[in-house]
């Protein structure tokens, strides 16, 4: 191969040809064109006219160029010219070659450009005739070596995973015979790395490459003072980099969306860096996972899971009506110590039992009405936590005096007691160690606290195991019962300063941590963990997309925390009971580092210059160049008619909407149907509304416009009252995008008039070809139950008295939103008061349009049953469009009772 | 079918849209001071005229016994005098005119033939004698000329060009020239003076494709003639077109003078358009002379 620059030739010897081209262009130019013979009969009048000009007798010289450009073009298509040409090897080896890659979440951002690598590689070794092995070291499977094109089909199915390599298992995988090896690395520090390198030196010559980017990736999201903190990693210091990180979550319908974008600034030399933000709790409880902008990569995602929900606690107050001081209030301690951790709910009991908090707080609350009672005890035994505090009105009541409220973990004496005041002897006692068994477990206790006053439990059988804080004389200061699958804790004391200092030390905001961590929403511990078995759900692919992870065998719960990632172990959303955790590709401790090779090995840089043959660009050009040239012959020889150009020319085909065009559609009334693809139906759809048009100008107020069709996947529906949609079997189904207009479409008060267009064949539901398509179609589609018109609905009389809504059939199968189950037919009314609004859909198969349509005449297009009959059902579906539009636009204006009386009167009852 | 009967059923459909000439002749004869062509005057014709009271020299079987039965008086029965013309058509059979530029077009041949015959076939059901201006169909008023015309018409001479023979008409008459004209002028002067001389009244009407008139080539092109006799080579067409359309201009002047001169009417026709319009014009023309 000849190389000059960056072309190369395989068979450079063709170029002399081009020695040849000033002849060729001397014998061209001898050569004019020949003339055309026409017979003429006003030849007779030409005698004695002369040519004013000899020009054309020779070929004109762009011609000449344009012929000569199509010669050198065809000259060096033949000479095989190759851009970027793959130097050969230097040693004419036929060692097997084996590819190595790392394969994992480090490489998926320029996966492309490495398998275009590895495709290069194999197609050298292919011209060398040596057999090659392709071996990813993140699911290393044993390799032979196979002849390397056979390897090149197999590239495309080749994906990085988004775990680590293992390096270390690299010796079982291969064949023993010696090969030379080529390592694809991922450029960053794994395990074995060296080992396996010795080994593969061991073997044959090794070359690495790696690409020049470095990798970056996220830790998972933590919070702070309320804010979330994202932090990244990347695996050098370099130069300041900016990234930007995603913030991906749910709406409330479920549906994806982004939140926010936070940038990642990395400073000249550091390794990690941070962003925070503040959002919204509400916004913050369905965030699903953060990700780094423009990096494909499993390790530049974090998935979030449940960890970044706050809890919602409830607070109640008792009846606070006394107008006491700030600091007096007992929920002005309990929002200080729950602080801005947690959502606090302010709302009455019943209300915000609704929003299932995670806990409820009752400070001195001693009555609760029945249906609080009730609604409490239901929540408190599917899992909630129930914090009492005691106080002055709980301590007075008659609240689990006798027998033990289901409310209260104990039963309180009479009164309480009091110590250490002005009229009481002995002094304010302190708290005791806290019982090992105690959730408290470990808390420091403030030498300075004191409890002055406390309600006193009746020691009962159980009270002992209840206890779970106590005085230093052993009275219970914090007792707790479960309840169902949830539990009931009480403060003997207030929930202010008032009967103990408890609520000014640190250890009261720690104690309700504790509780209400145990309660639902809390973070897995390790010991939490053990002894269950976790499935994974959804696994993160090497790219950072989350995928149903199929039929993977249950991973214990240590191995979920403690493991690093593997095939067995993917990162991604894992279940157990009614609990999921997330395992992410980097931990919170992770690192990643640079590899370093030792010196000596051969590492090159993945640039992306791949070979390519460029013969074929130059034939097109010889072809185009050619076709050009016939183009301007016939031009020249005056045998190219004007009029072929005007037939080139592609008429744009009516009634196919322009996005310049909105402002005129959005001027007056269009109907709009449906683009279905097939030009038939479209055509029938287009003149039906054309048709129906005609007859609402005529005969109603509406004047609409011309029928616009409409393709759902880029043009906008909220112009359109009506969109008329005939379905047949063979019309794509529409995007997630297209549907979501559609059902905005439809929320918002549009109509769909589905026909199956087959009612002359099927029944509805009959299960035709088209009813199956319709099916298929209105699926994502937010559709309302349906009924067959009723009788009273407002359509039958909206313009037209009308009872049934043929079209080309006249079958009676027309459905519409259903009227609500309460409505009733009263005495003095012919027909219910129904639905308030539009109804979203009508379907029905009597293949309106075609009774619609009109010709520009105004004459009817397609046959109509026979003789009168026919041309009275066309009338009745003339009027069966009027009604509809007329309820389109004007809702159930004629459900209105007002009119009953004329209407009455029209029906002759 | 042989081409004779196809020209007629042509020519049948093209006269069958006029309105017969007698009917329209009593509609103009309202609004035009003279007659057209019932003269006004009992005589020898077809229609009815008036009755008259017998009086004596009357022939006894002219009494019309059927009005004569209403009273007591005989009445005769006379019609309208009705005087025919002779009408003398010339369609030239020339070569030249086997011409049409585009698939859909008739050649000039055929249209002209086809207004030839209809012309005739108009004339004659109006009661003229109609015939060729040649020696094998001098006009005559016969059921069988309307099929001797058409045969007559589908003729072909093979030449160059074609030149009406005048000798067979009779003084006084019509004459229909149908051709293209392109020939040179120089005989069908003399033939028009000639006939202008024996007090004949015509009109010419030149019949042309659109490509004639527009001459829509370019490039390199050699144009022949029909019958091969003449060749012109050009090397840009485009360039000859408006000295050409000059010519043709030229040409139809002296045409339209030519015809000026003697009290003739000069017509055009192309073949893309309707031949009614231009067989309406040519009965107006006709009719014109007549008045």
């Amino acid at each position: 191969m000849t190389v000059l620059g960056f072309v190369g030739f395989t068979s450079p010897g063709l170029l002399l040809a081009l020695i040849g081209l000033p002849v060729l262009w001397i014998l061209l130019r001898a050569v004019p064109p020949a003339p055309v013979r026409r017979l003429f009969p006003g030849v007779a009048l030409m005698r004695g006219l002369t040519d004013k000009t000899q020009e054309t007798d020779k070929t004109p010289w762009w011609l000449l160029l344009l012929r000569m450009i199509a010669i050198v073009a065809l000259i060096v298509a033949m000479s095989g010219p190759v851009l970027n040409p793959e130097q050969a090897t230097k040693t004419n080896t036929s060692k097997p070659l084996l590819i190595v890659m790392d394969a994992s979440w480090a490489s998926a951002p320029d996966w492309s450009r490495r398998i275009a690598a590895v495709e290069t590689k194999l197609m050298d070794a292919g011209r060398q005739a040596r057999p090659a092995a392709i071996l990813l070291m993140s699911d290393p499977q044993p390799v032979s070596f196979v002849p390397a094109d056979r390897l090149k089909q197999g590239l495309v199915g080749l994906v990085p995973a988004s775990w680590g390599p293992q390096l270390d298992r690299i010796r079982d995988m291969v064949p023993t015979v010696d090969f030379d090896t080529v390592w694809f690395s991922d450029g960053l520090e794994w395990a074995g790395r060296v080992e396996a390198l010795d080994y593969l030196k061991s073997r044959g010559a090794v070359q690495i490459i790696q690409s020049m980017q470095q990798a970056v990736g996220l830790l998972p999201v933590q919070t702070d003072n309320g804010a979330l903190v994202i932090s990244g990693l990347r695996s050098s210091p370099g130069s300041q980099q900016k990234f930007d990180t995603v913030i991906h979550g749910t709406d409330p319908a479920g549906n994806a969306v982004v939140f926010e974008t936070v940038p990642l600034m990395f400073g000249a030399d550091a390794l990690k860096s941070e962003g925070r933000i503040v959002l919204p709790a509400e916004l913050r409880g369905r965030i699903t996972r953060v990700d780094i902008r423009n990096v494909k990569s499993a390790g530049a995602v974090t998935l979030t899971g449940d960890t970044l929900r706050l809890r919602e606690i409830a607070l109640i107050g008792g009846s606070g009506n006394r107008e006491g001081l700030e600091l007096l209030t007992p929920l002005h301690y309990l929002e200080k110590a729950l602080g801005p951790e947690a959502q606090l709910l302010f709302s009455p009991l019943t209300e915000s039992l609704l929003a299932n908090p995670d806990a409820v707080i009752l400070a001195d609350v001693a009555v609760l009405t029945p249906a609080e009672r009730e609604g409490l005890e239901r929540w408190v035994e599917a899992g909630g936590t129930l914090v009492r505090f005691a106080g002055p009105r709980l301590a007075a009541s008659n609240v689990s005096r006798e027998v033990e409220d289901s409310l209260m973990p104990v039963r309180l004496r009479v009164g309480g007691r009091t110590v250490g005041g002005a009229m009481s002897w002995g002094s304010p006692k302190s708290m005791a160690d806290f019982p090992k068994d105690s959730p408290f477990a470990g808390l420091q206790i403030p030498q300075d606290m004191r409890v002055s006053s406390q309600v006193m439990a009746q020691p009962d059988p159980n009270l002992a195991e209840r206890v779970i804080a106590q005085l230093s004389d052993g009275t219970p200061l914090v007792t707790r019962k479960p309840l169902g699958e949830g539990q009931v804790v009480l403060f003997h004391i207030t929930a202010n300063a008032e009967w103990s200092t408890l609520p000014l030390s640190g250890l009261f905001a720690q104690m309700l941590e504790r509780l209400a961590v145990s309660g639902q929403s809390s973070q897995q511990k390790q010991q939490a963990l053990a002894g269950t078995t976790w499935q994974v759900r959804q696994s993160l692919d090497g790219f950072g997309r989350l995928q149903d992870a199929g039929q993977l065998a249950g991973v214990p719960g240590e191995a979920l925390l403690g493991d690093p990632s593997g095939p067995m172990l993917p990162p991604g959303i894992y279940d157990t009971d009614q609990l999921s955790f997330v395992k992410n590709v980097l931990d919170h401790d992770s690192m990643i580092s640079p590899a370093v090779w030792p010196v000596g090995t051969n590492v090159q840089m993945l640039v992306e210059r791949s070979e390519r043959p460029l013969s074929g660009y130059f034939l097109a050009v010889t072809l185009v160049v050619l076709a050009c040239d016939i183009v301007a012959t016939l031009a020249l020889g005056g045998r190219l008619i004007t009029a072929t150009f005007a037939v080139l020319i592609m008429v744009q085909p009516s009634g196919v909407l322009r996005a310049q065009d909105y402002a005129t559609i959005a001027s007056e009334v269009r109907l709009a149907h449906v683009l279905t693809g097939d030009p038939r139906i479209d055509t029938i759809a287009r003149q039906g509304l054309s048709g129906l048009s005609e007859t609402l100008f005529f005969r109603t107020s509406i004047e609409p416009g011309e029928p616009v069709g409409v393709d759902l996947e880029r043009d906008e529906l909220a112009f359109f009252p009506i969109l008329y949609w005939p379905i047949s079997p063979g019309q794509p189904i529409p995007s997630d995008t297209a549907y979501a207009a559609l059902n905005v479409y439809l929320r918002s008060g549009g109509l769909i008039l589905f026909d199956t267009r087959d009612a002359d064949v099927a029944r509805f539901g009959g299960g035709s070809a088209n009813g199956r398509k319709l099916r298929e179609l209105a699926a994502p589609l937010d559709i309302p139950a349906l009924e067959p018109v009723p009788t009273d609905h407002v359509l039958t009389r909206a313009f037209y008295l009308l009872q049934d809504f043929p079209g080309r059939y006249r079958s009676r199968d027309v459905w519409v939103e259903a009227a609500p189950a309460d409505a009733e037919l009263s005495e003095d009314m012919p027909f219910r008061n129904l639905n308030d609004n539009v109804t979203p859909v009508v379907i029905g198969g009597n293949d309106w349009a075609s009774a619609w349509a009109l010709d520009s005449n105004g004459m009817p297009i397609y046959p109509i049953g026979q003789g009168f009959s026919g041309e009275r059902q066309r009338e009745i579906a003339l009027r069966f469009g009027v009604n509809l539009l007329m309820h389109v636009l004007t809702g159930n204006y004629k459900s209105d009772q007002v009119h009953v009386p004329a209407l009455l009167d029209r029906l002759g009852q | 079918m042989n081409r004779a009967d196809t020209f007629q059923i042509e020519a049948d459909q093209q006269a069958a849209k006029l309105p017969d000439l007698l009917v329209s002749a009593e509609n103009l004869a309202s609004t035009v001071l003279s007659g057209v062509h019932g003269r006004r005057r009992a005589g020898q014709g077809d229609d009815f005229w008036q009755y008259r009271p017998q009086t004596a020299g009357d022939l006894l079987r002219d009494i019309d016994w059927r009005r004569s039965a209403r009273g007591d008086q005989t009445y005769i029965r006379q019609r309208e005098l009705q005087l025919a013309q002779s009408v003398g058509i010339w369609v030239d059979s020339s070569a030249t005119l086997r011409y049409a530029s585009q698939k859909s077009l008739p050649t000039k041949a055929q249209r002209s033939r086809v207004l030839g015959l209809a012309a005739g076939i108009v004339m004659l059901r109006s009661g003229e004698r109609v015939g060729l201006a040649h020696k094998s169909l001098p006009p005559r008023r016969s059921p069988l000329q309307r099929q001797a015309l058409a045969e007559a018409l589908a003729l072909d001479v093979d030449s160059e060009f074609d030149v009406p023979d005048i000798k067979v008409l009779p003084a006084y008459s019509r004459v229909i020239f149908l051709s293209d004209f392109l020939a040179p002028i120089d005989i069908l002067q003399t033939t028009v003076c000639d006939a202008a001389n024996k007090g004949i009244k015509g009109v010419l009407v030149q019949v042309l494709d659109p490509a004639e008139e527009d001459f829509p080539f370019r490039g390199r092109t050699i144009f022949q003639s029909v019958f091969g006799s003449m060749k012109h080579e050009t090397q840009k067409a485009s360039d000859l077109r408006d000295r050409y359309l000059d010519r043709l201009a030229q040409r139809r002047d002296a045409l339209s003078q030519l015809a000026r001169r003697v009290g003739w009417h000069f017509g055009q026709h192309r073949t893309d358009n309707s031949a009614l319009s231009a067989l309406l014009w040519m009965y107006q023309a006709i009719e014109g002379h007549k008045r």
